[in-house]
């Protein structure tokens, strides 16, 4: 005995209305994961990125230092080295005018340059001209000069001139400089 | 009155409700901490970028500043860091005397961090335009080298002795890092 006279049709849940709404969520909850992923992975290269550019910082830190230590090394050796050459400029311009101090009529046998001194030792014709014309000059640099002459075997005067700047203003031109 | 529901739509509103309470428990709890902590995040990467680029930017400054000085002073580095040669040195003054001699090279107390070295030398020259002549060479020689007082000239015959110190100064293996140790010695 047949109730009705259509075939009865399967019963399933996937409604159209159900499968809608499956597919609704379906789309956003997969949109938000691909959201949170995408979040994941940015968080996670923004770590990696920023921790490399820590460590590249402090390598650039150390290099900075070994960079400054040279340079105020090479401004060290720089000074130094401007210093002794300008010694070695004063001392020539010392000479100079040591030699250029000495008169034509008065030859020197020996001469010492200490360090704020010169001792002289020559032959001079007479005291006039060594007094006139090398201890004039040599007064007027040195505080103090003392002279003594001896007699020559010609009748000239051997001679041996100490001159000294004083140690305090001597001092005083060192502090200056 | 009588609201007719059907066991269909009560599954269809629970799917609903569940399906909701996922999106939104999901949204709350991951999602949004998580999109603060990207925010945070990138604005620390922007900073350490800053931060970098301007290390980076004193780096390249100080580099260049180095490179420079480095070329301007080249010959005092050079002969900062060559040992003291005796030989050499006698062989590249020999011009500017009849005779030279270098005494024993001493160890003397350190200037300003640097070796010094002192060597005492007797010479003999036929003007003091040779002693000029050798005092500007000292300036430009292979190493960085000070005559010092005392010196003494000393007529013999038609030459002139002359007697001083010189100080050699080098690089202290001890103290200065980009010192080069001197085997010379």
């Amino acid at each position: 005995m047949k109730y009705s006279y259509i075939k009865p049709r399967k019963k399933t849940p996937f409604t159209p209305d159900v499968m809608l709404i499956v597919i609704f969520f379906s789309i956003t909850i997969i949109m938000l994961l691909s959201t949170y992923f995408f979040l994941l992975f940015k968080d996670y290269s923004f770590e990696k990125e920023r921790t490399k550019l820590l460590g590249e910082r402090v390598v650039l830190e150390k290099n900075i230092a070994k960079m400054d230590k040279q340079i105020s090394f090479i401004k060290e050796q720089k000074v130094l080295a401007q210093r002794v050459f300008t010694q070695n400029m004063v001392l020539k311009d010392s000479i100079t005018n040591l030699f250029d101090l000495v008169p034509e009529r008065i030859t020197l046998s020996r001469a010492e340059l200490l360090k704020n001194g010169l001792i002289l030792y020559g032959v001079t014709p007479s005291k006039d001209v060594y007094n006139f014309m090398l201890q004039a000059p040599l007064r007027s640099i040195f505080q103090k000069s003392y002279t003594s002459f001896y007699p020559a075997g010609n009748g000239w005067l051997n001679f041996v001139s100490t001159n000294y700047i004083d140690n305090d203003e001597s001092e005083e031109l060192d502090s200056e400089d | 009155m009588k609201i007719n529901i059907s066991r269909h739509q009560i599954y269809i509103l629970l799917l609903t409700l569940v399906l909701l309470l996922f999106v939104l428990l999901f949204s709350f709890l991951l999602l949004i901490p998580e999109g603060q902590d990207y925010r945070v995040k990138r604005k620390e990467l922007r900073k350490a970028t800053l931060e970098y680029n301007k290390y980076k930017e004193f780096h390249d400054k100080t580099l260049t500043t180095l490179k420079d000085l480095q070329s301007k002073n080249r010959n005092i580095i050079t002969a900062f860091e060559r040992p003291f040669s005796k030989e050499r040195f006698e062989k590249q003054n020999r011009v500017n005397f009849s005779s030279l001699n270098i005494s024993r090279i001493q160890r003397a107390k350190d200037e300003d961090g640097f070796a010094v070295y002192e060597v005492n030398t007797t010479s003999h020259i036929s003007s003091p335009v040779n002693f000029y002549d050798f005092l500007d060479g000292l300036n430009k020689g292979d190493w960085i080298i000070g005559a010092n007082f005392p010196i003494k000239f000393v007529r013999e015959g038609e030459m002139i002795r002359s007697s001083f110190t010189m100080k050699v100064y080098e690089n202290n293996a001890d103290k200065n890092s980009t010192a080069s140790a001197s085997s010379a010695k």
